[in-house]
């Protein structure tokens, strides 16, 4: 086991592999039934409508707790949570340049990736700044929404005063198209590790190639953990 | 000249007399019935109607004797007991679609209908056609029987009268009510349909249509809709959306496309194009106004809280959305392009 993993370091832990496959597993099903439950007239996927309603709603139920353990794991347990997603004063004077510029220009020229992922320093800071919008602003905000969407009798008053149910429901649908939006970008990232693979398979079975072994590495963490 | 006004002037008043006779004494048959009948003491509660419900009806414009037409001018001296009209002598086709159904067998059309009170759907509110569902289908077994099979089923009791469902009608329209947050007097939380006497207070001197129908057209713009909605006096206001049927339908059967959600919510934004207002009057009924076609369909301020998963979705919400998607794309096209074209850089 130390000899198979000695150029390699651990980077995705196990609760975070495992938050990751449900919520992307989840997120696909609420896309689907989502759409389903929009335009029921064209989409008919999950066969009647009452069934993408339940699936939409236990979908977003699971995603919604995965993503509370996923808060309480990074918070409590490992309390790295602000090193990991908060960008520092550094990133956004230098590191969001620096990291635009490698990945509209220099990696074109064949140059290494500015940043090197560490378990303390998974993200750059482009990274770092779109996950803080995905996580605790996206993420909240659509599962939110989603809870008051399920309850607007008992919530109603609640509802009123935000501004009305179109409202909430439009907010709940384009904060979905964005994270929906995500989904190709952010696959079309995680093949952009040494070869096209590594990192989903970093995201699966949590060991990453240590860098400083690899003579010219090409890129690195770019999309291979949250 | 003289004779020819004289002459003249007679003529108008025997016309006059001709014109008045019947009114006259149909009023007077009206007034003698109710002269007793509207007195509870007097006649005890199985006789008793209630003036102030039943002038108000299309059946009270026909007159008592139209249906007792066996009353003599000697009741009750008379000691005849005096007969009522089958209800199937008018609403002929409704009554043989009801007879039809199992209902029958358990209700009278009076067991549902007060002949002395009944008005026509346009006239009513969702919770008050409810009401003679209710007589018989107690509000508890009607939520656990929909909850075992119905997502969000409190939601569908509350806001939809039973007959959406439970007829065979085929079209429906939108109709919204003006609701008022409760006062802690009215026991707290929630909304409640507003009164004519309510909506008196918020317009004052004007007629209460004109809370939203600012031009008095008797017609509900788009433009009518948004500015009501986001006027900060009436923020205690909100218009309550439900969907009736358009033609009232008595058979009571539950079809199967109400049990797939179809019916509803499968019908495309082209089912929310007609919509009424309902405004309450003085005598406790409601009066419809159209509202612009498709002001369901408002992205935000035509009814910000009418809302159905599948019809009232907004096109230029949908736009955005696919906008935004289609930018989700640009990344692996555009970088994927130039990662393809530039692979030979990255060959170390």
């Amino acid at each position: 086991m130390a000899e198979e993993h000695q150029h390699q370091i651990y980077l995705q832990p196990i609760p975070v592999r495992i938050w990751h496959w449900i919520n992307a597993f989840g997120i696909v099903t609420l896309a689907v039934s989502g759409a389903q439950i929009r335009f029921p007239e064209y989409i008919t996927l999950l066969g009647s409508y009452k069934s993408a309603i339940y699936l939409h709603n236990t979908a977003g139920f699971v995603v919604a707790i995965s993503f509370s353990l996923w808060f309480f794991y990074y918070t409590f347990v490992t309390r790295t949570m602000a090193n990991l997603y908060v960008p520092k004063v550094e990133d956004l004077k230098t590191g969001l340049v620096k990291q635009a510029k490698f990945y509209f220009l220099t990696y074109f020229l064949g140059w290494d990736n500015p940043h090197h992922p560490t378990p303390d320093s998974k993200f750059n800071p482009m990274q770092k700044s779109a996950y803080l919008a995905i996580m605790f602003v996206m993420m909240p905000l659509v599962s939110l929404s989603g809870i008051f969407l399920t309850n607007v009798d008992p919530l109603r008053g609640l509802i009123v005063m935000i501004g009305g149910l179109k409202l909430l429901a439009g907010l709940h649908f384009l904060l979905a198209c964005c994270l929906i939006a995500f989904i190709p970008t952010h696959i079309y990232l995680a093949t952009m590790g040494r070869t096209p693979t590594d990192h989903i398979k970093t995201m699966w079975t949590g060991w990453e190639e240590e860098e400083e072994h690899d003579e010219k590495p090409e890129t690195g963490g770019v999309t291979s953990g949250h | 000249m003289k004779r020819y006004n004289v002459l003249n002037s007679l003529w108008l008043g025997l016309l006059l007399v001709i014109l008045a006779l019947p009114l006259s004494v149909a009023a007077m048959e009206m007034e003698d019935c109710l002269g007793c009948h509207s007195d509870v003491d007097e006649v005890g509660d199985d006789l008793f109607i209630d003036e102030d419900k039943f002038l108000p009806t299309e059946h009270a414009e026909m007159g008592c004797v139209t249906c007792h037409e066996s009353v003599t001018d000697e009741h009750p001296d008379d000691g005849e007991s005096v007969s009522s009209a089958d209800c199937l002598d008018c609403h002929e086709e409704l009554g043989s679609e009801y007879m039809a159904t199992a209902h029958a067998e358990n209700a009278s059309c009076s067991d549902c209908h007060n002949p002395h009170q009944v008005h026509g759907i346009e006239a009513v509110s969702g919770p008050d056609m409810n009401q003679q569902c209710s007589q018989c289908h107690e509000d508890v077994d009607v939520m656990d029987s929909h909850s075992q099979w119905l997502p969000q089923a409190s939601l569908h009791i509350s806001k939809l009268p039973c007959i959406t469902c439970h007829t065979s009608a085929e079209a429906y329209e939108i109709v919204l009510n003006i609701t008022q947050k409760k006062k802690k007097s009215e026991g707290g939380k929630g909304y409640r349909f507003s009164t004519y006497d309510d909506l008196k207070q918020y317009s004052n001197d004007k007629e209460i249509q004109q809370l939203i129908d600012i031009d008095g057209d008797n017609h509900i713009s788009l433009a009518e809709l948004r500015t009501f909605n986001k006027n900060p006096e009436y923020t205690d206001l909100h218009l309550s959306g439900t969907m009736v049927p358009s033609e009232v339908s008595h058979d009571l059967s539950t079809l199967d496309n109400r049990y797939d959600c179809t019916f509803c919510h499968a019908s495309g934004p082209g089912s929310m194009q007609t919509s009424f207002v309902a405004f309450p009057t003085e005598d406790g009924r409601y009066q419809r106004m159209s509202v612009a076609e498709g002001a369901m369909l408002d992205t935000l301020y035509g009814t910000p809280n009418f809302y159905m998963t599948g019809p009232t979705r907004s096109a230029a919400m949908n736009i955005i959305g696919l906008i935004i998607i289609c930018g989700g794309f640009v990344m692996p096209i555009g970088h994927g392009t130039l990662r393809f074209l530039t692979r030979n850089n990255r060959k170390h």
